[in-house]
């Protein structure tokens, strides 16, 4: 059994161009070094039945020994307030914000602080392990604290301060619940004795949803709050709890109030990472492992659901205990990729105890795409990183009660999955829950990512290198182009090429990534799209992190969870997030095919449609015979059209001019429609009673020559290399991809109404 | 918050449907009957107990059986003297395992693998 996982790694920035510098930045618990191999992936699949690892070594400079050291991961979020005069002011102190606790049975917890654990001075309010409320004052080799008797309750507000009356030597908290009916009333007080005089810690940050390990403006950080924070506020006297609450409650507090601290705004430069301070301290801070923001706070009534329009609703961050968005590891290998080097997926091997029971072999992923405006070939394939992103370290497997039911059988884990089960710092997927419960939204590469990479879970980045080794098989050059390029520079990305070819499950899609394929589709370029469910979520990039994207599910679509009431527009941008069939933009619009169905009980082939009979399509047909299924074949259940399957649909934009080649619509029980393809409840719905869960091929011109040719299955890429590659699948692929690299326009599709006016215009 | 209650399944089984236990010993892969769906959904959902998986000891040759901690970031429980060389005899054993959980009766001659 190999192991994959005792040296990790990622490669930052996961794409980079001829000339460029990647660097890999590694670490390992257990051994000291590796013998690394820079190699070009042609297949990341290891299954024995298919083409089998197959790799390009290209020789380079980092090729050989590296050393390795241990390099820890530091999940959790919090906001970092650089030490500043203000925090230091001597006398009575109070502190309160909204508290919305997602996990206050999970461990003590800090809310806010300006408190050191190494010396144990300053002051902390948080939850202690059984969820109560809890002011701890430190200094002078002593601790005063007060809690309050009943716990919060999971997901509910309240308002929560604390307060040090520094001469009356007395410290007290409070706690509101702001819906107190019903059994949900855990409002209370709680006093104590406190210090008269105190000196705080010098050079001590302010830390929300977590308190600091040392002194510094950077210091590692401990007890990690599960929950909202909204609208904090510190205040240098001692203030009853309800004029507490009215300093929260008021949105602009009064900036020239000299005792006003600090008031933390976070519905201000919602899409950064800064968070800002209201009062006239200026005591901005900055977000650590980017927690959820654009949420609902404490005063949200749900007269809008989009951040944009009310952000004074939105001035709650969620904080998780287990983001994760940097590693923050240092590098250990760069490499500035020769001006000769093909375009391609390309990953960095790392092998260790070869030779011995339990030999090592890990990969770091990256991709190499040819300098913007500069292509190296007609044909493009595009890396679907936004995809791989969504995916990256999914523990759905691992942790979600529906995947064995839905998987249609035992579930079986790689090694990488086996780590992940005991590594959660690594940071999970977008299909993931946090431990609190609460869905991942975001995703990011500057962290390893166990299953976009050879050997990984062979969903997405693996099924995608069965094109690529088809691709090298018929000796096909073709060039790499990323979704994060596609997204950043738009059509340009993909106008320089006369065919585009997206991979087996292009699921996630920004609007500059829809709008670069609609415009490259109508500027006459031809996109063969060979996957299934592509083009459904709609998601946005950072606008300043590289490689980092976000997705709010919603209460639409095949959603492994469900984002809340009021949390579903995007923070990074603004925008809804959602199903792009949600957004006006349905997959039929842009390919011809949209998602309709799971099936993972087996994988079936495609029968021919009337119009793959049709001369105008010939082309693509030649050689195959029409009265014989399609792809009775196949890695992935021993078919072509499986896993996850489109279908023609007019209603939803599959365009007058689509021929409608094949089907797949006899998809017997195991085949399940996806939930937005269900108005109402009934019986019949399954595959073995209803036509409309299927897949379908599809082609269709589109302006000034272009064309799409859509296959609408998972399954189909895993089918390509079956007997030698010399199969139905295969035929039907190159006959297209012939096609598409010749620029001659497709004839025969002009409409009546076209048609009539060329007739006018050409009359005497 | 909308979760999943791995306890939701709850369609009756019958100790005494063994025709149901060979239907499922003949073709672990399916396709299966209607009430042999309704009886691996029963399985499958909650997992009956701690969730038995397969770790890939060789991919898509050799599995081993394991076993769900119930809990995050615990170790996965590991049987390595359970391999298996094709999925449809682990589905078997599983089956096995999980019917003597909910009827309470032993499946006599289980070893006899599916062909």
């Amino acid at each position: 059994m190999t192991d994959t996982t005792a040296v990790l790694g990622y490669a930052w920035p996961l794409v980079v161009s001829p000339g460029e510098e990647v660097a890999f930045h590694l670490s390992s618990a257990t051994l000291g070094g590796a013998e690394a191999t820079l190699l070009r992936v042609r297949c990341a699949d290891p299954d024995p039945d298919g083409p089998g690892l197959r790799f390009e070594q290209p020789g380079c400079p980092v090729d050989g020994p590296v050393a390795l050291r241990n390099q820890p991961l530091r999940p959790g979020s919090c906001a970092i307030v650089p030490d500043a005069p203000a925090l230091n002011r001597a006398g009575s102190l109070s502190v309160g914000c909204f508290l919305f606790p997602t996990a206050p049975l999970a461990g003590p917890q800090t809310i806010i602080s300006r408190w050191r654990e190494d010396t144990g001075e300053g002051w902390r309010l948080g939850l202690d392990a059984e969820g109560h409320l809890e002011f701890t004052v430190g200094g002078t080799g002593r601790q005063w604290r007060a809690a309050a008797q009943l716990p919060l309750i999971e997901r509910e507000w309240a308002f929560v301060s604390a307060t040090l009356d520094a001469e009356a030597g007395k410290i007290s908290i409070a706690q509101i619940s702001l819906d107190p009916q019903a059994g949900r009333d855990s409002s209370g007080m709680a006093e104590g004795e406190g210090p008269r005089g105190l000196t705080w810690p010098e050079a001590t940050a302010l830390v929300i949803a977590a308190h600091a390990l040392e002194a510094g403006d950077v210091p590692r950080t401990a007890g990690h709050f599960d929950g909202k924070i909204d609208r904090p506020r510190l205040y240098g006297a001692a203030l009853d709890a309800v004029s507490l609450r009215a300093l929260a409650e008021t949105v602009t507090p009064a900036p020239a109030d000299p005792a006003l601290i600090a008031a933390w705004d976070f519905s201000r430069d919602i899409p950064t990472g800064t968070v800002r301070d209201l009062s006239a301290n200026r005591l901005d801070g900055t977000l650590r492992q980017l927690p959820m923001r654009a949420v609902t706070g404490a005063n949200w009534d749900g007269r809008t659901v989009q951040w944009t329009e009310a952000p004074e609703l939105y001035g709650a961050i969620h904080f998780h205990s287990d983001d994760m968005h940097d590693a923050g590891w240092s590098p250990d290998l760069r490499l500035i990729i020769p001006e000769d080097w093909r375009s391609g997926f390309y990953a960095l091997r790392l092998r260790a105890r070869e030779g011995s029971d339990d030999p090592v072999e890990s990969f770091v992923a990256f991709f190499v795409r040819p300098p913007l405006g500069r292509p190296r070939s007609k044909l493009a394939f595009v890396a679907s990183t936004a995809t791989f992103l969504a995916y990256a370290n999914s523990a759905l497997r691992l942790d979600q009660v529906h995947a064995e039911a839905m998987l249609e059988g035992v579930i079986t884990l790689s090694r990488d999955d086996v780590y992940l089960q005991e590594h959660r710092e690594l940071g999970l997927s977008t299909y993931d829950t946090h431990s609190d419960g609460s869905g991942w939204c975001y995703s990011s590469a500057k962290r390893p990512i166990l299953n976009m990479r050879p050997r990984g879970a062979t969903f997405n980045y693996g099924n995608d290198t069965h094109i690529i080794d088809w691709l090298e098989q018929i000796g096909q050059d073709h060039d790499i182009i990323a979704d994060d390029d596609i997204h950043r520079h738009g059509a340009q990305a993909l106008a320089p090429y006369r065919c585009v070819i997206t991979g087996s499950h292009p699921e996630y899609f920004s609007r500059q990534m829809i709008e670069a394929f609609d415009s490259y589709q109508r500027g006459g370029g031809r996109h063969m799209y060979l996957g299934g469910n592509g083009f459904y979520w709609r998601i946005g990039w950072h606008p300043a992190q590289p490689h980092t994207m976000e997705i709010r599910r919603g209460m639409n679509g095949l959603r492994t969870w469900e984002g809340e009431a009021g949390e579903n527009a995007l923070s990074f941008t603004g925008e809804p997030s959602g199903l792009w069939r949600s957004n006006g933009r349905p997959p039929q619009r842009l390919v011809g095919v949209g998602f309709d169905a799971q099936v993972f009980t087996r994988s079936y082939p495609y029968r021919w449609l009337e119009a793959a009979r049709d001369p105008r399509i010939a082309w693509a047909v030649e050689g195959l015979d029409l009265d014989a299924p399609l792809g009775n074949f196949g890695l992935r259940g021993g078919g072509a059209a499986g896993l996850e399957v489109d279908r023609v649909e007019p209603t939803l934009g599959s365009p007058p001019h689509l021929l409608w080649l094949a089907t797949a619509d006899r998809l017997d029980y195991g085949g399940v429609p996806t939930l937005e393809e269900l108005r109402t409840l009934h019986r019949g719905t399954m595959g073995d009673q209803n036509a409309q869960v299927r897949a379908d091929i599809a082609f269709f011109p589109t302006a000034r020559g272009g064309a799409v040719f859509s296959t609408g299955s998972i399954a189909w890429a895993c089918a390509l290399s079956c007997s030698g590659y010399d199969n139905s699948v295969s035929r039907l692929t190159g006959n297209v991809l012939r096609r598409f690299l010749d620029p001659t326009p497709f004839g025969g599709f002009a409409s009546p109404v076209e048609a009539r006016r060329r007739a006018i215009r050409h009359l005497p | 918050m909308l979760v999943n209650d791995p306890e939701a399944a709850h369609w009756p089984i019958d100790p005494d449907r063994l025709d149901l236990v060979e239907e499922f010993r003949a073709r672990p892969r399916g396709p299966h009957s209607d009430e042999l769906r309704k009886l691996l959904h029963r399985m499958r959902w909650s997992g009956v107990g701690r969730r038995h998986v397969l770790i890939v000891l060789e991919p898509n040759r050799r599995w081993m059986l394991g076993r769900m901690p119930g809990r995050r970031g615990a170790p996965i429980e590991t049987f390595p003297n359970r391999i298996f060389t094709n999925l449809a005899e682990a589905e078997w054993a599983v089956f096995a395992m999980r019917w003597e959980a909910l009827t309470g009766q032993k499946i006599e001659d289980a070893e006899s693998k599916p062909e």
